[in-house]
């Protein structure tokens, strides 16, 4: 899958979790420029994540995803 | 030694001085031996149990780093986790656990006495506890290397600004700064004399006078009226915002002295609009750890029951930030009634979300106040649980008092109006802050007249209206 391709189904992804439709992803964007991204909303996004990709992440796998850019990297990996 | 006692006064400039009379690469050296020199000043004993919990997350983390195999890593894992807990759970849980075995087993009619231990909590060991804690994680999770060197471990469990109450550092951000340049630095010096000014004024002028008064209220809950009761319990997050947070500012401010950043841990509180935000404000490095360490990998564990998953995670985490706070049935009801509130808040936050965004409510500064108002009153009914008063019988006798009793205010008028100088200035203070972060900035304006006007003025009401017989800081026992 292409980065461009795994970054449309994520931004689907991130729009539903926090109801915010016009919610542009970028690479350096991180929880502190999304409103509600949060730890509780995090926990929902990873396991939504996971259902979409159909992937199984690890828990050092979350202590790398320290933005959207390093979360879309870690997903290609998983494919 | 306290921040509050005439021999820090004596203690902090000579050591500041000594410090950079030295050469560059010995000072980290230095500061070790002085933070070891201040631990044992106050209980000589206890140091070997630093020292022990330092030897063993060394030697744990290293082992970790070399070892292969990953079943090998999570065994040394948790016998590292063990070992460095035992003297917590042996000095803060004893009692609690001999005495509730005993309770449980003589219910069954079994009477199998074990005797109490009557040993003072060695002071510090739950903040080096988790600081040790998160490093030794840190290792197995590969986000830090082990460090080779034993007194950069040493001085990292031992420093002495945070060792008594944290900010709990994570090892990550102090390793390097022990390893670096420890230069100084005439900006971060100032800023950390500021910051130390103003810590010594929310202890002093704040915590310990609003301590006078709810103290005599709380410490009499019986003979007083429900309107009183009603006004120390209000008070009483002061007390500890005052306490805690006047720590935490004197101790980053002394780390920054010496050219050291430490992790903020209070960021204006009493402005959350809910539980959750408030918890994001509020002892923030605690707050963290629990959200690095325990939160993050229960809740991961249960990501496929969605938001339960959460809830049960929320739960148990201030369960355990309740029993972090004390071995007593009071802490384990104030946490989880603290992760009933978050629970609650997760599974209502969208449905909330759409309200506010229907009536536009986030823009409303009456929706602002009314939810920052219920937030800090959430809290100060909870602390009521979580030693505001001496049992939860009592904490429930206080709120049916304030509902039923409606005889006048006890009114101290030395006290209040002490009280209302010092509490006022620091929510001026937070105002400003919050609202206007650029502006009427005293202690940093570009005016040295104004500038040194503004830290006379609070030196002078520190000296004047400062308690300074109130006693030792609040979150010591812990």
């Amino acid at each position: 899958m292409e980065r461009t391709e795994v970054t449309d189904k994520l931004t689907t992804i991130f729009r539903t979790t926090f109801s915010n439709d016009s919610l542009i992803l970028k690479d350096e964007m991180t929880a502190n420029d999304v409103d509600r991204w949060d730890s509780l909303s995090h926990m929902i996004l990873i396991a939504e994540i996971e259902k979409t990709f159909s992937i199984k992440f690890k828990l050092k796998d979350l202590n790398r995803m320290q933005n959207v850019g390093a979360m879309i990297d870690i997903i290609i990996t998983k494919l | 030694m306290q921040f509050t006692s005439f021999n820090f006064l004596i203690f902090f400039p000579s050591v500041i001085l000594l410090y950079y009379i030295l050469p560059q690469k010995f000072r980290w050296s230095f500061v070790l031996i002085i933070s070891y020199y201040f631990y044992i000043n106050i209980n000589p004993i206890y140091a070997f149990l630093l020292v022990g919990v330092t030897t063993s997350t060394y030697l744990f983390a290293i082992l970790m780093e070399k070892t292969k195999s990953d079943k090998t890593r999570k065994w040394l894992l948790i016998a590292d986790i063990i070992l460095t807990l035992l003297p917590l759970f042996f000095f803060k849980y004893y009692n609690f656990v001999n005495q509730s075995v005993f309770d449980l087993l003589d219910y069954f009619g079994i009477r199998w006495p074990l005797p109490n231990l009557s040993l003072l909590l060695p002071i510090g060991i739950s903040f080096y506890t988790f600081m040790a804690l998160g490093y030794s994680i840190d290792v197995y999770n590969e986000t830090i290397r082990a460090e080779k060197n034993f007194g950069i471990v040493a001085l990292f469990t031992s420093f002495f600004p945070i060792v008594l109450s944290g900010p709990i550092e994570r090892a990550r951000n102090m390793f390097n700064q022990f390893r670096g340049k420890l230069t100084f630095n005439y900006d971060k010096a100032v800023s950390g004399l500021q910051l130390m000014l103003w810590g010594y004024f929310m202890k002093l002028v704040i915590a310990d006078r609003v301590a006078i008064y709810v103290s005599t209220i709380f410490n009499n809950y019986e003979y007083h009226s429900g309107v009183s009761l009603l006004f120390a319990t209000l008070l009483y997050p002061f007390q500890i915002y005052g306490d805690l947070g006047g720590y935490s500012l004197i101790a980053i401010g002394c780390a920054n002295v010496m050219g050291i950043d430490i992790i903020p841990n209070f960021n204006r509180p009493f402005f959350a609009t809910s539980m959750s935000e408030f918890w994001r404000r509020w002892h923030m490095s605690l707050i963290k750890w629990l959200t690095d360490y325990l939160y993050t990998p229960i809740s991961f564990g249960l990501r496929r029951l969605n938001v339960w998953g959460i809830v049960i995670a929320l739960l148990l985490t201030f369960l355990i930030s309740g029993a972090w706070h004390g071995a007593a049935l009071i802490y384990m009801i104030w946490g989880t009634f603290q992760g009933i509130l978050l629970s609650i808040e997760a599974l209502t936050n969208r449905r909330k979300v759409e309200f506010e965004k229907k009536y536009k409510l986030r823009s409303k500064s009456l929706y602002i106040i009314f939810s920052s108002v219920l937030t800090y009153a959430l809290f100060a009914f909870s602390l009521l649980i979580a030693g505001a008063v001496e049992s939860v019988s009592a904490a429930f006798a206080v709120i049916g008092k304030i509902f039923t009793n409606t005889q006048p205010l006890f009114i101290n008028k030395t006290t209040l109006f002490y009280m209302l100088i010092g509490v006022g200035l620091l929510i001026l203070s937070e105002l400003r802050d919050e609202f206007f972060p650029e502006k009427f900035k005293l202690f940093q304006s570009k005016n040295i007249y104004i500038r040194w006007a503004a830290y006379m003025s609070v030196l002078f009401l520190i000296l004047l209206i400062g308690v300074f017989n109130g006693g030792q800081f609040i979150y010591f026992k812990f």
